[in-house]
């Protein structure tokens, strides 16, 4: 289903799309956002309404996931992406809990800002792909 | 539980992809029933009977 463009149907395609944009749109707004905090120093109620602007793209994704697990009819692969979506879930504790320890080290230097969202959709895709290699 | 799907396959001389398309499943889903990783649910259990043409206790039969 998801080894080759070619064999994913119509809903995995725009469910892909979609996850993609929103997932390239937090992304983009969490690191816009936390540079103009960090340099414009704005008004405390406009950080709070900044900070709330990356989360519209993240509501999306957990909505088109869902769409997609409600409209799959294949229950094998549905029941793979549920997997996956838990190795992700669990990945990503797994690695923040590493990162928050490392980082509160101040001799540590935080060079690239490792978004969670990110994180748990690379993790899903890697598990997805691992899922289906094993069920080839 | 096991399953008579590949030898019912065979016996039709269809690949999997071939009963995958029929059953509007993924190649996968075929191949993970056949090995007896997967349990295919009702509504696919008796999809296949009717492909088949066999009532659903003589394709699947319980291990116990």
């Amino acid at each position: 289903m998801f080894v080759c463009k070619n064999n994913l149907s119509p809903l995995q395609r725009r469910s892909i799309q979609i996850f993609g944009a929103n997932l390239g749109l937090t992304a983009v707004l969490s690191l816009a956002i936390r540079d103009l905090v960090k340099d414009m120093h704005p008004a405390a109620f406009l950080a709070y309404f900044a900070a709330i602007l990356p989360t519209i793209p993240v509501i999306g994704i957990v909505a088109v996931v869902s769409r997609y697990l409600a409209r799959e009819t294949d229950d094998f692969i549905r029941m793979l992406v549920v997997q996956s979506l838990l190795w992700g879930l669990g990945i990503t504790f797994v690695v923040d809990t590493y990162l928050g320890g490392l980082f509160a080290h101040p001799q540590i230097f935080r060079a690239i800002p490792i978004l969670n969202i990110d994180l748990f959709c690379i993790s899903v895709g890697a598990a997805i792909r691992i899922q289906l290699w094993r069920n080839r | 539980m096991k399953n008579r799907l590949r030898v019912l396959r065979a016996e039709r001389d269809w690949s999997q992809a071939d009963l995958a398309d029929r059953l509007e499943v993924s190649r996968q889903s075929v191949n993970a029933i056949e090995t007896g990783r997967f349990d295919p649910s009702l509504p696919l259990a008796f999809k296949l009977a009717r492909l088949f043409r066999t009532p659903i206790e003589q394709i699947f039969t319980d291990e116990d």
